[in-house]
């Protein structure tokens, strides 16, 4: 027996799955955040309003996704700076400063409604607001403030579990697994100006501003070297095709139900409402308690993430295990992002839904130039030295961004120009 | 010109020639690497142009007056243009603005949001680094606005009078990138060397860990054994983790016995075996019998390091002792007298014999009594017998009276003082 662990212990595969576990967590932790309530709202109307003809998108998003989340890795071990850290380096304070300004006010509108989705996921189990968003921002508060790095991610990471909700429901819904399959793999061009504003809400919702920025910090955080390199990129390409994988799910159960049964929603827990006399109440219920995990776990990233990058940015001490008086900056950033996200939400009448529009014009904005700055950066070789992208992956980065960015502009232009329509 | 400027206040400002002609706004300024506390401006570069960008260097002797605009004494034909930047080895824009730094004196990492320049006998000084908020500000441009809103709710604001100015000799320049893994091509470097090694641990303590790292590698072997003996247990850890293992071997190989079991002990059993593999074998022989004690016990504790002389030795032989071993790491005041066995015959420290006569033997400046302890002993019993004879080490025997090693009164301290925090920690 004692031979046997002996040689496992030895051989060069448990080697690298020892490797892998100790790296990972940052690429999963970040796109599984990715799928937070707007994300699930955004699938579910894809789903209930489009059926399977958007499956195909989540394929070339996936492909995105992997090649922008990579590049943030490969930043993070080959210069051991943050995202922020490096734009402040290379490209001035000015510039930096009015990114950070616009993601703080993009972030924060996005914890309002990762705060709003804990709301209103627990009312489907007929929790008051006023109970469960106090307590979830005190959570929120406990876990990062008396926690480490190395603790926070085991829960995070715990957290990402619970996504199988999505799968679960996905099966229950009884779905045409042979249309499900043949949609996704060929692509159907509807060029109707809803199918449009889906497609762009789809890429939008999935290649996110903080999420360059959190990713980039939480690799440095961890430390990783130069040698455990390869094993992160397992984490960041397993986190960019898990998290498609959920949105899947949510796709094909809101398509295998409501978009049978023709009905409309507007949001995520219309679509656990919806899906009680369609699906069943476990098929509700799994739906609702995927959106509370999802809120809850996203609401508990993206304050610490913002004023994370913020501090990185204008040179500020950071850090969860600093005292008040060390980071009097970061604590207050903190702070706000929590108590004004969960604090609108127990606000009567809050048009929570303009802010929403705000944050999708603030993102589209900003996610362009961190592309750009990102681009530049990484091809930098005072920077990255041998960790340049090479000349093919390079093409494929630019193109990519290209598409990404042209994206982007189309839904800014929704938003701003078609309102009702681009939520 | 002003005694002071800000690096803020000259980039962008635009440069004539003596006909008035346009020549350029300044973009950066190249300083001299010399050994100068104070760097000294060596050229301006200037910029011209939109789309066609060129640039041109300005060395300040052509520089006839600095004011709102910056005149220069030379014509046009004088200048040369090229059209690819200029990127001097060492500049204020690509080396120090934005940049971090160490700020030696409160032992933290900042970020520059501003340059301080002095401007003495027609030379340009880099005095000071602005890491304040009125230095962001001031880069950002929004210096009179914000100032009239805060005179405005708050007159009396720290804020408006209050720079947070560093000192360019108390400022230590990080590496750009972990690519390169050195602190950069620093004139600053002979600094670190007059810095206490204690003050350095607790700079490093504030670095991440591949700055540690690159600041550690720079240190002489003599100063990484020095500023590693100080670091905290868990800084130690990952150090010796991010160390390669060649590097790691020889560093525990240079530290305290004692010092290097402890760490060895906190290290997973792989990394540990990996670890030797670079020491020498007696050494790591000597550490696997310190490893196989409980920490908390008079073993775990002890180092093998330790000064003894045979029986027959002389008085002048223990003065010599000493003396050769100056820069020895265990404890050089004690002196043990063993048999060809190495069994302990007797202890002896330099307050005892120092004003014996050098001729007669060691063993007439013996202790009356013979204090020791077993190698399972607790570190209670180590800890009370120290008060209690007021020694500052004490020898480790075996069953068999043959001497082991010695504990100093420093290690069993810092054993109770972990245990009082930590029990501090959990009463809290």
């Amino acid at each position: 027996m004692d031979q046997l662990f002996a040689k496992i212990r030895n051989s060069k595969a448990a080697r690298h799955v020892f490797l892998f576990l100790a790296v990972m967590g940052p690429g999963i932790i970040t796109a599984n955040v990715d799928n937070d309530a707007g994300g699930i709202a955004t699938y579910s109307m894809a789903g209930a309003h489009f059926g399977y003809t958007l499956l195909w998108s989540l394929i070339p998003i996936t492909i995105a996704l992997i090649i922008v989340q990579e590049m943030c890795a490969r930043m993070a071990v080959a210069t051991g700076k943050g995202l922020a850290d490096l734009i402040r380096e290379n490209y001035g304070v000015k510039v930096t400063f009015y990114m950070m300004l616009t993601l703080f006010f993009v972030n924060l509108s996005n914890a309002m409604a990762e705060f709003a989705g804990i709301a209103v996921s627990l009312e489907i189990f007929h929790i008051s607001k006023f109970i469960s968003v106090p307590i979830s921002a005190f959570f929120v508060w406990m876990l990062v403030v008396k926690g480490t790095y190395k603790s926070v991610e085991k829960i995070f990471l715990f957290a990402c579990l619970f996504y199988v909700a999505y799968v679960i429901s996905g099966f229950i819904a009884k779905p045409d697994w042979s249309d499900v399959l043949k949609q996704t793999v060929t692509p159907s061009f509807n060029w109707t100006l809803d199918y449009t504003v889906m497609l762009v809400g789809l890429v939008g919702t999935t290649i996110a501003p903080w999420m360059q920025f959190y990713l980039q910090s939480s690799i440095v955080e961890k430390g990783v070297t130069i040698e455990e390199y390869r094993h992160l990129r397992i984490d960041v390409v397993a986190g960019c095709i898990i998290a498609p994988i959920i949105a899947f799910f949510i796709v094909v159960a809101c398509a295998a139900t409501m978009f049978h049964a023709g009905i409309t929603i507007e949001s995520a827990q219309d679509a656990a409402l919806a899906l009680k006399p369609l699906a069943g109440n476990y098929a509700s219920w799994l739906f609702a308690f995927g959106l509370f995990n999802a809120s809850i776990f996203a609401a508990s990233v993206l304050p610490l993430s913002t004023a994370y990058s913020i501090c990185e940015g204008l040179g500020w001490d950071a850090g969860v295990d600093k005292r008040f008086e060390e980071a009097p900056q970061f604590f207050w950033l903190y702070a706000a992002m929590i108590i004004i996200g969960a604090g609108v939400v127990l606000l009567p009448n809050f048009p929570l839904f303009k802010v929403m529009y705000f944050s999708q014009v603030g993102n589209g904005v900003l996610l362009p130039f961190i592309l750009i700055y990102m681009l530049r950066l990484i091809n930098n070789k005072d920077i990255m030295g041998e960790f340049v992208n090479s000349k093919g992956l390079n093409i494929i980065a630019w193109v990519t961004v290209f598409i990404i960015i042209t994206l982007t502009l189309i839904m800014v232009g929704f938003t701003v120009f078609l309102p009702g329509k681009a939520l | 010109m002003k005694l002071f400027t800000y690096l803020s206040e000259l980039l962008g400002r635009k440069v004539y020639f003596e006909n008035k002609q346009y020549a350029g706004k300044v973009c950066d300024i190249s300083m001299r690497l010399n050994e100068a506390v104070f760097p000294m401006a060596e050229y301006f570069i200037i910029q011209k142009g939109v789309f066609k960008k060129q640039y041109a260097k300005i060395y300040l002797n052509v520089i006839k007056r600095v004011g709102y605009r910056i005149k220069l004494n030379i014509d046009r034909s004088k200048m040369e243009y090229s059209k690819d930047s200029i990127r001097p080895e060492f500049s204020l824009c690509f080396d120090i603005l934005d940049q971090q730094v160490v700020d030696m004196n409160d032992q933290k990492v900042v970020r520059v949001n501003d340059v301080h320049l002095m401007m003495v006998d027609r030379q340009l000084y880099l005095a000071h680094v602005d890491v304040g908020l009125r230095g962001l500000i001031r880069r950002l441009e929004w210096t009179g606005f914000v100032d009239f809103i805060v005179k405005l709710f708050a007159p009396e604001a720290k804020y408006l009078k209050q720079e947070e100015l560093i000192s360019w000799k108390n400022t230590h320049v990080l590496t750009l990138g972990r690519t390169k893994n050195v602190i950069r091509s620093d004139i600053v470097r002979n600094r670190l060397a007059k810095i206490p090694a204690a003050e350095l641990a607790d700079i490093m303590e504030d670095l991440d860990v591949f700055d540690k790292l690159s600041l550690f590698k720079t240190f002489s072997v003599d100063l990484q054994r020095k500023v590693f003996a100080d670091m905290a247990i868990q800084e130690k850890e990952e150090l010796v983790d991010h160390l390669g293992d060649r590097e790691a071997g020889d560093l525990l190989e240079n530290i305290p016995a004692d010092e290097a079991t402890d760490l060895l002990h906190n290290l997973p059993k792989e990394k540990t075996k990996q670890l030797m593999r670079f020491m020498h074998s007696k050494t790591s022989k000597k550490l696997r019998m310190l490893l196989g004690y409980a920490q908390d016990t008079a073993g775990g504790l002890m180092t093998t390091e330790y000064l003894y002389l045979g029986a027959d030795a002389l008085v002048k032989d223990a003065i010599q002792k000493i003396k050769d071993n100056v820069d020895y790491p265990g404890n050089l005041f004690h002196i043990y007298i063993v048999d060809e066995k190495h069994a302990l015959k007797g202890i002896t420290s330099l307050r005892h014999f120092i004003n014996k006569d050098p001729s007669r033997p060691l063993m007439e400046a013996c202790y009356p009594s013979d204090v020791f302890v077993r190698l399972d002993d607790g570190m209670e019993e180590v800890a009370l017998l120290l008060e209690k004879y007021k020694f500052s080490s004490i020898p480790v025997l075996d069953e068999d009276g043959i001497l082991q090693g010695a504990i100093t009164s420093d290690d069993v301290m810092e054993e109770l003082i972990t245990l009082t925090w930590k029990k501090y920690k959990d009463q809290i």
